[in-house]
């Protein structure tokens, strides 16, 4: 190499080059192409391989959206899907969603194929989804009921009447959640409140626990959740009942249920749902996937039992 | 950072400048405006009460969960979120690069109209924030790693493609215009003429865009990508504040290394080891971005992104139902006067949280800065500051609301202070950074003269820091206005509420006006920065 040459290119002709240009451009494309070639026989850790394209024909996926105990979650459902692999003789995996717009949106695409929905995620899913069928639900899940709870200072004691909460900082659990938000506006409707119109509009506090604790805090002076949850929370002491208690319990409505996608039966056959079905409620009290998802029993639903939720929906403009 | 805004110059004229006293006034009064907005001067606005569970996420502090299972996800998480960001980032220099060639003055010439559009174009990926992205990417790709990577690169492509622009176009020409009046062609004049001196910025905002891309990842985390933020969301919404603690801690660590490692390079970009031969290629850079490629080429297998996904039939039929949704915008009147609301709440949130944070940055960047000779009690009061800083930029804004939303009553206020604080974690870090690189004669003759610790700082350091800081706090309320979406629930409302809620209820139509609704308020507020910005200088 000519020392004019090397200089050009930005070396030294006497000092030996830390990384020639041309070894450094090399080794990029290098590691480029390895990087390409290797990731092909990979599965990716945030992803499960998506839809058809990627499912192999004896695969099912399964997703939830975290309600409650989130972190819970990944041990409840890699459970279940042992459970479900073993007795369907299925590749059964669990796929991790945060977001309750994300899971809906998966279920359409079919990066999901049986998903554990809330009532009204579920009535949106089979919405933008046509040919998903609801499959089961809990015993609980037939008459489940939210709380609307309230803090110790603002004197309130237990009743049946709603109407003392309008005038109260108020809020709501997610967005779409049924239990934190749906019915219970639902039900305030009802009794001639206006489930918009607490003072400065509700809040949407994210989580069944965030609305324990607002209330709590006072910040807000009531709000409302799904009554399992505030049960195991007040048995487990996290409540503290001089800051936080009961006012009023609502009437009982249908919730969660796994919802099964089309792509799943026309890969697995027409017979899909009703081994599904009858895994489920098959189920024996004592197992371990009934106590993971506290229920008693799993039992059939139909999707005539989430009409009133989308109605309900409907009013509030969460359906569209 | 320091290399890539033009830091403004100190006036040597001792007169008052009218424009700046405009500009000041102006500002005094939209920050006036946006407390009262808030409701910060009628009636109460916090809640005494709710101590104990702010108490509660502060203890937790201190005892972060550590058991080994955890400890095990976290790892795991962490290598994901390095990936979204080694990836995000490359993405971004890649696109940064094709797009300045699309921006600069350099390439349009007298064709002001062509280059107006041009920038005009960067408006839609500049203007909504990386989790925007996110979510309609979820809707588009599903659950697959490329949303993460294009999330971080898009928004950020079209900044870095800005900044690239830029830097070529300031870069003297004399080398350029030899180049072209020798017979080269334009392109060949721009690699040989424009290109090596342009480098070392290119290379220095190269590595800035890498430690943003970090904290970027993470926030992606949150609506579902993966990673450290996915773990932070799953125990914050369960609100398992030790658990949480440990994922801002590691989130911490990772953002110490990419500014301690960015930080590094870019110190050897702007003072080059002098060395006997100056056209020798400085090794420690040669290393970093060689590093830097094995971790891209590492991070595409880890992630196991395949192009496929993006080529795919199912992505395109995604993309025509997502496109008919969203098409054309809902703009009902009801559904207009809440956008108008909402990017009125949006503005104040956004002025409240670059107050606080630009106050909050005057008052500490003294004592975060690293001085050149201080006492131990002295680099141990700038540690704790700087520590304190780096985890006020480590929680991110939405846990940052809710607990703020503990101990203050509902409104737009919790949600400005929680990115005010999280702004104050960045613009301290910036200010310390500007401090170090002021002038340090003037203070040093105020200290020989007898002058106190604080007086020195008042005469000597606030006058020439207020430039730089104002500049950084400008620059940042570009990006607060940005990061609202992250903070909008809770009934602190803004766009980002609005925007949440329209998603929820899958209302396309309405989801495209309200991202309308965004691009063109941050475009106004670009605008407005840039003009405040040229009166600073």
């Amino acid at each position: 190499m000519s020392s004019r040459r090397a200089v050009r290119s930005g070396g030294s002709a006497q000092q030996s080059q830390f990384l020639s240009r041309r070894g450094f451009l090399a080794g990029t494309a290098a590691t480029a192409a390895a990087a390409v070639l290797a990731a092909c026989g990979r599965t990716s850790p945030v992803s499960s391989s998506g839809g058809p394209a990627g499912s192999s024909s004896g695969s099912l996926t399964i997703g939830a959206i975290p309600d409650q105990d989130p972190e819970v979650l990944q041990r409840l459902y890699g459970t279940v899907a042992d459970s479900m692999s073993a007795a369907l003789d299925l590749d059964v995996r669990y796929t991790p969603v945060t977001d309750y717009g994300a899971a809906v949106s998966l279920f359409r695409t079919g990066d999901l194929d049986l998903v554990w929905f809330g009532g009204l995620t579920g009535v949106q899913a089979r919405l933008q989804t046509p040919g998903a069928q609801p499959i089961a639900q809990r015993d609980i899940d037939e008459s489940f009921t939210s709380v609307f709870i309230v803090n110790a200072d603002t004197g309130l004691t237990p009743a049946d009447d709603l109407t003392p909460l309008a005038g109260l900082r108020f809020t709501y659990g997610s967005e779409t959640s049924t239990s934190g938000r749906l019915m219970p506006a639902y039900f305030l409707t009802q009794q001639g409140v206006d489930p918009q119109g607490f003072p400065g509009g509700p809040g949407f506090s994210g989580s069944h626990d965030a609305t324990i604790s607002l209330v709590a805090s006072g910040s807000y002076q009531a709000g409302v959740l799904n009554e399992q949850v505030w049960a195991s929370r007040t048995e487990d002491g996290t409540v503290d009942p001089s800051t936080v208690l009961q006012y009023a319990r609502t009437p009982e409505y249908h919730d969660y249920h796994w919802l099964l996608g089309p792509q799943a039966v026309e890969r697995l056959g027409d017979d899909l749902p009703d081994r599904l079905l009858d895994h489920l409620t098959g189920l024996r009290a004592g197992d371990e996937v009934l106590e993971l998802f506290g229920a008693g029993a799993f039992i059939p639903t139909e999707a005539s039992n989430y009409d009133q939720i989308e109605a309900v929906g409907r009013d509030l403009g969460l359906i569209s | 950072m320091t290399t890539v805004l033009v830091r403004p110059r100190v006036h040597p004229r001792l007169h008052r400048v009218r424009a700046r006293w405009g500009w000041g006034l102006g500002a005094l009064a939209v920050v006036v405006w946006s407390l009262a907005g808030a409701g910060a001067f009628s009636g109460e606005v916090t809640n005494p009460a709710g101590t104990a569970q702010f108490g509660r996420f502060a203890a937790a502090a201190l005892s972060p969960a550590l058991d080994g299972a955890f400890l095990r996800v976290l790892a795991d998480s962490v290598l994901v979120t390095v990936a979204y960001a080694a990836l995000g980032a490359a993405l971004a220099i890649g696109l940064g690069a094709v797009g300045a060639v699309a921006l600069a003055r350099t390439t349009w010439g007298r064709r002001r109209a062509g280059w107006t559009l041009a920038r005009g174009a960067l408006a839609v990926p500049r203007g909504l924030h990386e989790a925007v992205w996110g979510l309609l990417l979820v809707n588009l790709l599903g659950l697959d790693p490329w949303v993460g990577v294009l999330a971080i690169g898009i928004p950020y492509g079209a900044v870095t493609a800005k900044v690239f622009a830029d830097l070529l176009d300031e870069v003297p020409r004399g080398a350029y215009s030899a180049l072209l009046a020798a017979g080269a062609g334009r392109a060949t004049a721009a690699l040989y003429g424009l290109l090596p001196p342009a480098s070392g910025g290119l290379l220095s905002y190269s590595f800035y865009r890498l430690e943003c891309a970090v904290r970027s990842a993470v926030v992606l985390g949150l609506i579902g990508a993966g990673g450290l933020g996915y773990q932070l969301s799953l125990s914050f919404s369960s609100l398992r504040w030790e658990q949480v603690w440990s994922c801002v801690y590691a989130l911490a660590l990772l953002c110490l290394a990419a500014d301690a490692g960015g930080r590094a390079v870019r110190r050897r970009v702007a003072s080059p080891r002098a060395s006997g031969d100056r056209l020798r290629r400085d090794p420690a850079l040669t290393t970093a971005v060689a590093v830097v490629l094995a971790g891209v080429g590492w991070s595409w297998w880890y992630l196991a992104i395949s192009p496929a996904t993006l080529v795919s039939d199912r992505t395109g039929a995604q993309l025509a139902y997502v496109l008919s949704a969203a098409w054309p915008p809902d703009v009902d009147g009801p559904l207009l006067s809440a956008v108008a609301t909402a990017a009125v709440d949006t503005v104040q949130m956004s002025v409240i949280a670059i107050a606080v944070a630009t106050l909050g940055a005057v008052l500490l960047a003294g004592v975060a800065a690293r001085p050149a000779r201080a006492s131990a009690g002295r680099r141990l009061a700038g540690a704790v500051v700087r520590l304190g800083l780096l985890l006020l930029r480590a929680v991110p804004p939405p846990v940052w609301a809710l607990v703020l939303l503990f101990v203050l009553l509902p409104g737009v206020l919790p949600g400005a202070l929680a990115l005010g604080v999280y702004t104050l974690g960045v613009l301290g870090r910036l200010a310390a950074e500007a401090t170090e690189e002021l002038d340090p004669r003037p203070r040093a003759a105020l200290t020989a003269l007898g002058a106190g610790p604080v007086g020195g700082w008042l005469y000597g350091v606030l006058p020439a820091a207020t430039g730089p800081v104002l500049a950084f706090a400008l620059y940042r309320w570009e990006v607060a206005i940005r990061d609202t979406v992250l903070v909008g629930l809770l009934g602190a409302g803004g766009l980002g509420a609005l925007l949440a809620s329209r998603v929820a209820a899958f209302d396309w139509g309405a989801v495209t006006t309200v991202l309308a609704a965004l691009v063109l308020l941050t475009a106004a507020v670009d605008l407005v920065s840039a003009r405040a910005r040229a009166a600073l200088r």
